[in-house]
């Protein structure tokens, strides 16, 4: 049998809220077919407690979570840190670059993590700068850069290690029009192969791009849209 | 290579933060450096002392302290019987002498020591290596030799005249270079004069050479078994003497630095411990990019170790320099260089500081290393 590569099984989490339980997802299921896949919904709709459980960063309540073939919901935290690094990219809406090290050393991070040599790291996070139009930027570091730049490098650093699954959270949340429609761009053409995009927005011209919508509400699935 | 390029980068980025640790921990570790190489240094000069001293054993009356200035208790029948027995007990030639000290005893520039020697003893019978700096080595008849450091020190000079009690007074005939701290500082006069301002015919010491082929410790317990009131302290039992004062020394002052080595570790551990809290967010990327807790633990840790160590090394030159300024008064001032930083120190010291930055740095690691990736990077 095929291992899934992002899957989510009756996937639910309840958090305790003073004496109360709030749920902010139920039950969710799915299994994300290659392509861009956006996840929308108003706040507090359960996109961004989806997008933990399935990148690994908390556990659920009940359910199961499957990265790249792993069960993530029976894995310890530093598992879940290892699969992550081998097969998610991940974009968030505030860059979180991080400000010691320059554009480079950011995008060959990741690959440092993995024990990947110097000069393969470093030619890799050349080639990824130049894919994202910032070969000039290369030392600069991110308070040298413009908001769209570092999220462009984020995304750099998201496919160093060329993930099966590529998470970006609003990642046009902070950007100005010109510059998100950029990096919209970018991130879409990521999507090849096998490769899941994962498009967590708020914005229907973003999600307008995926080639599904997954909308959210009050913590359930309520809506599968497939395009065209 | 690049977890030390990121750890010297964070520590850059807040440069008077990671200044004054550094300083602190310098300070902490040059204080004991500079504590301890008193020890070092009184062991060096020691040793260096008795190898300069050439009686292998004095005999003083019983209950005088092992460096104490004997006071003239012995009588000449000591004398006689010693050296009616020398060929049994070993020694090899012996001679008294007379000790007399003047003045405060605190301040070296007015105390004076004077070694009264009998006819036929230069300062070369106590100190093999003494050499005239000027006029000459023989204080006899009636003459006055002072030890090189002794006549800087009083600022004495050749035909000064020496008073050693209301009615005697003796004129500088000569300065000495005895090539040890101790003799350099003594001033040499016939013996009898000592006695004469002491108004006694006794001695305060015998010294005594031992033969080829016998051991200083063994004859000293002979002449003890022998003559009855004395003791007879060898050198190498002076050594071991002081050994054990010094290591006593050793235990106080390492106990004092000790203060200030709890002080440079909780700078340490407060400067590592706020840059964690700083950068949580930091931290909350590395885990979800996928960094595992035990490359977190090691980033933080090795921060707390890098500042220990630079600091620790550059405590320890300093250390070194404060010891080469005290090695210049105490030189002065009693011929000795008292203060000596020793591989065997600089490697302590170095001990010390890494033990500091792993005990600082651990609990700001394990913080670190904990961080949870949600909350790091407010998606709860």
């Amino acid at each position: 049998m095929k291992k899934p590569i992002l899957q989510a099984k009756n996937l639910t989490k309840r958090y305790r809220q003073g004496e109360a339980w709030i749920e902010a997802l139920k039950g969710f299921t799915y299994d994300f077919p290659p392509g861009v896949t956006a996840v929308v919904g108003p706040s507090g709709s359960g996109k961004t407690t989806l997008l933990n459980l399935l990148a690994g960063f908390d556990t659920p309540t009940e359910g199961e979570a499957y990265l790249a073939g792993n069960p993530l919901h029976a894995l310890g935290e530093d598992e879940r840190a290892g699969v992550r690094l081998l097969h998610a990219g991940f974009v968030f809406q505030s860059w979180n670059l991080l400000p010691t090290l320059t554009a480079l050393e950011n995008v060959a991070f990741p690959m440092l993590l993995k024990g990947v040599p110097a000069k393969a790291r470093t030619e890799r996070a050349r080639a990824l700068l130049a894919e994202v139009g910032l070969s000039h930027r290369e030392d600069h570091f991110p308070r040298q850069l413009s908001g769209g730049e570092q999220q462009r490098v984020a995304i750099a650093r998201a496919l160093a290690l060329d993930p099966l699954v590529l998470f970006a959270d609003e990642p046009t949340g902070n950007l100005d029009s010109a510059a998100g429609k950029r990096v919209l761009e970018l991130l879409l053409r990521q999507a090849r192969g096998e490769r899941r995009v994962v498009l967590v927005t708020h914005d229907p011209e973003v999600a307008a791009r995926a080639e599904r919508i997954l909308r959210l509400k009050d913590g359930a699935l309520i809506e599968i849209q497939e395009r065209p | 290579m690049e977890t030390l390029l990121l750890i010297v980068r964070n520590l850059k980025a807040r440069p008077v933060r990671s200044l004054l640790t550094l300083l602190g921990i310098l300070v902490a570790t040059a204080s004991m450096v500079l504590f301890l190489s008193f020890g070092e240094g009184l062991r060096k000069a020691l040793s260096a002392e008795m190898t300069k001293f050439g009686p292998q054993i004095r005999v003083v009356a019983e209950g005088t302290g092992t460096f104490g200035v004997p006071n003239p208790e012995l009588g000449p029948e000591v004398l006689k019987t010693l050296k009616a027995h020398a060929d049994e007990l070993g020694i090899a030639r012996l001679f008294p002498a007379a000790v007399m000290m003047k003045g405060s005893g605190f301040d070296p520039a007015t105390t004076f020591l004077f070694y009264g020697l009998p006819e036929g003893i230069t300062p070369k019978d106590l100190a093999p290596a003494a050499k005239v700096v000027a006029g000459r080595l023989d204080p006899h008849p009636d003459g006055a030799v002072v030890g090189k450091q002794k006549a800087e020190q009083s600022r004495l000079t050749l035909g000064k005249t020496l008073r050693l009690s209301r009615k005697i007074a003796i004129p500088i005939v000569g300065i000495v270079d005895a090539g040890s701290g101790f003799a350099n500082s003594f001033i040499f006069v016939p013996m009898q004069a000592v006695q004469k301002a002491l108004n006694t015919t006794n001695y305060s010491v015998i010294l005594v050479y031992v033969k080829e082929g016998f051991a200083a410790d063994e004859v000293a317990e002979k002449i003890e078994a022998r003559v009855p009131g004395v003791d007879a302290q060898s050198t190498t039992e002076a050594v071991k003497y002081a050994e054990r004062a010094i290591r006593i020394g050793d235990v106080i002052r390492f106990g004092i630095s000790l203060i200030a080595l709890i002080v440079g570790g909780l700078l340490v551990a407060n400067t590592v411990m706020m840059s964690v809290y700083e950068r949580i967010r930091e931290f909350g990327v590395m885990r979800a990019i996928g960094a595992r807790r035990g490359f977190i633990f090691r980033l933080v840790l090795f921060e707390a170790l890098l500042l220990a160590l630079s600091g620790g090394a550059l405590g320890v030159g300093v250390g070194i320099a404060g010891s080469q300024v005290v090695n210049l008064y105490t030189t002065h001032a009693v011929g000795l260089a008292l203060s000596a930083v020793t591989p065997r120190l600089v490697l302590f010291a170095m001990l010390v500081a890494v033990t500091l930055g792993l005990v600082a740095g651990v609990i700001p690691a394990r913080v670190a290393s904990r961080i949870s990736v949600i909350e790091a990077l407010g998606r709860v």
